[in-house]
């Protein structure tokens, strides 16, 4: 298996905006290796999020190469493109998008249940995830008895339950406490050091970003990789918690 | 947990949504179950209607050509002359003929039968008119063929039957003249007679004494003698042709045709069609309004389950999103949609049947109205009189599943746009929706 899990190659994206085009990507490109924590970083309209949604196969590039595992995504059909994000890519949203009318369990299932997995195979991995989100004795619960944090914790369960190649995370932090947010980015690190899952995260937060072992940073549609912060967010952490 | 317990759980969670759905499309089932038992009872309705009034077309039509085929051959009225006390007096009668100088009326082509009827009337010592004395062949086939020859309207008792004999019905006035009943005795030119009717006022308004034809001839000492030969052809259209055949052989002979009779027969059928073209032209106008009703039924159905799914697509357009990113295909997008608004339709099919249960006659007889118009939407009773018969609406087996099969049917094609819309969506687009 290549060392490359995402190579990207002069991507671009315009949108239309009434008759005038807006170039939110331009001549883009990037390479991840596989096992990478990687944190995009930018101001708002920046394209971090566009640049997530292409990689995820939601959305579709005006132009330019990427390549997912060595396939090239860019221009397949939708009728390929649902197994690319089914069977590579695990997304965590902001606003944790789990069913409401699912419960935590059922809600880490659905991803494994569009693969055609057996119930039983399903309901036993589900559970095995809840618990390494440490949601063990939750898996019962639906989203509104859970807080905020541990719905998150149930997306990321949702975002692993493939073994997908990449992870993809918008904003994770976003709709979250102090606490809870050092929770998450603690989890998806440690996630990321045991399981050696790719994770791309996008966030405004440079203390989340710091967690990153790499920083990219978007502005005006191009991007640049940052070196990664000599005090990790982690020894922020200690250090505001000592004084 | 699968795509039907998702299904399933997203209809329950918006109960009172669901609520209002199910209840609006269940009543249209419940009207769309009652309209097909309605249309067969109606269909069964008119046939009844349109049988009842062929049968009696053609009972009509028999009796009428029974009649309207007879052919009624006398000799001429003659003068009598009588010796009286102080001159010779003459009296206009009807002569008698010999039967046997008439045996080749039946040789004639086209007669059925020909049936001799001996009629002697009787007068008091003054020769004051009292009553016939009317002697008919009460031979079993011809009074099955032809029993327009016994006395119509008998009041009492009952009428002459073949074999009878030493037995006589009377005209109510005969019977008042002699005093005598039902079971009473009579004496007739000196022979008596067990009295076993009454006859009404007929139309001839004939005052007579009905009996066999043989003890007529014997009490009025008319052995081998007729008055009238009754001459029934084979059918209305050879009438005609008898007539003038009768007249040819028998050149002496008085022939009384019933023109009038075929005529009224023509006019009966002619009235019978109407009635049945009219029963006919209810029963299509029934047929285009049940149409009409169970298109709308199934346009107001489909246009229920295609709003509330538009609105619930819409609604859950971020839902659909997730599902995409998650590695959803359209296919599985399209089915949950579906079946989503299939099992709505299908949990409401099965309310409107339980709904039906109770409600649906009311709803058929409501639906389609019996029409007033005489012949149709009745029955013709036995005595002529047309009575209602309201529709009874029976859930069947093969209701419920005409009821489900339609629900099931339009909840997906209302729901196939909807669903169709869903799966397009793109996941991007999708993900933005707030």
């Amino acid at each position: 298996m290549s060392e490359l899990v995402l190579k990207i190659e002069n991507l671009s994206k315009t949108y239309m905006l009434g008759k005038r085009d807006v170039r939110c990507l331009c001549d883009l490109n990037l390479e991840i290796k596989r096992g990478q924590f990687v944190a995009i970083m930018g101001p708002s309209g920046s394209g971090k999020t566009t640049l997530l949604n292409i990689i995820g196969c939601i959305d579709k590039p005006t132009k330019g190469k990427v390549l997912i595992d060595g396939v090239d995504i860019a221009n397949l059909p939708e009728s390929q493109l649902y197994k690319i994000r089914r069977d590579k890519i695990g997304f965590v949203f902001q606003s944790f998008n789990l069913l409401p009318y699912l419960n935590a369990r059922e809600n880490v299932e659905l991803a494994m249940e569009l693969t055609g997995k057996f119930k039983g195979q399903r309901k036993q991995r589900a559970k095995d995830l809840l618990a390494t989100v440490g949601l063990l004795g939750r898996e019962e619960h639906r989203p509104n008895r859970l807080s905020q944090g541990e719905q998150q914790r149930v997306a990321i369960a949702r975002a692993l339950a493939n073994d997908p190649a990449i992870i993809l995370a918008d904003e994770p932090t976003g709709n979250l406490d102090t606490q809870n947010k050092h929770e998450i980015v603690k989890l998806l690190a440690n996630l990321n050091s045991t399981q050696k899952t790719t994770t791309i995260m996008v966030t405004h937060d440079e203390q989340v970003a710091a967690s990153a072992e790499r920083i990219l940073l978007i502005n005006d549609g191009k991007i640049q990789d940052k070196q990664a912060q000599k005090e990790t967010f982690f020894d922020n952490n200690q250090k505001q918690s000592s004084r | 947990m699968g795509i039907l317990t998702r299904a399933t759980r997203n209809i329950t969670r918006r109960k009172t949504r669901a609520l209002l759905v199910i209840v609006a499309l269940s009543l249209a089932l419940t009207m769309l179950i009652s309209i097909p038992p309605s249309i067969t009872a109606n269909q069964e309705a008119a046939q009844k209607t349109i049988d009842s009034l062929t049968a009696s077309a053609e009972y009509a039509n028999s009796m009428v050509n029974r009649v309207a085929t007879e052919i009624d051959c006398n000799l001429p009225l003659a003068f009598r002359t009588d010796a009286g006390p102080y001159h010779n007096e003459s009296v206009l009668e009807q002569p008698l003929m010999n039967v046997t100088d008439y045996s080749n009326l039946t040789s004639i082509p086209d007669v059925a039968s020909v049936i001799p009827i001996l009629q002697q009337n009787q007068r008091d010592s003054e020769g004051k008119y009292l009553y016939d004395v009317i002697g008919i062949p009460l031979d079993a086939s011809l009074l099955t063929n032809y029993p327009t020859i016994l006395p119509a309207n008998i009041t009492a008792g009952r009428n002459l039957q073949a074999g009878d004999s030493g037995v006589v019905v009377l005209q109510e006035r005969v019977a008042n003249l002699f005093g005598v009943g039902v079971d009473g005795t009579v004496n007739i030119l000196g022979q008596n007679f067990k009295v076993v009717g009454i006859q009404g006022q007929d139309a001839y308004n004939a005052t007579a004494a009905y009996m066999s034809l043989d003890e007529a001839q014997i009490i009025t000492n008319t052995t081998g003698q007729a008055m009238t030969f009754k001459v029934f052809a084979t059918s209305i259209d050879n009438v005609g042709t008898v007539e003038n055949d009768i007249k040819t052989a028998y050149p002496e002979l008085s022939v009384i045709t019933a023109k009038s009779l075929i005529n009224q027969a023509h006019d009966m059928q002619q009235r019978s069609d109407e009635q049945i073209q009219r029963a006919q032209a209810g029963m299509n106008q029934i047929q285009s309004t049940a149409t009409v009703e169970m298109g709308v039924v199934i346009l107001a159905d489909c246009v229920i389950v295609l709003f509330i799914m538009l609105y619930t697509v819409r609604e859950r357009t971020k839902e659909i999103g997730t599902l995409k990113a998650l590695g959803a295909s359209n296919k599985t997008i399209l089915g949950q949609f579906m079946l989503e608004g299939v099992l709505l339709s299908l949990i409401a099919g099965i309310v409107g049947l339980a709904i039906g249960t109770f409600a649906a006659t009311t709803l058929a007889n409501l639906l389609l109205p019996y029409p007033t118009d005489a012949g149709f939407g009745t029955v013709m009773s036995e005595g002529g009189i047309l009575k209602a018969s309201p529709i009874v609406v029976t859930i069947t087996p093969q209701l419920i599943l005409f009821g489900l099969g339609v629900a099931v049917l339009l909840g997906a094609l209302g729901s196939l746009y909807p669903a169709w819309r869903a799966a397009r969506i793109r996941p991007a687009e999708a993900m933005r929706y707030e």
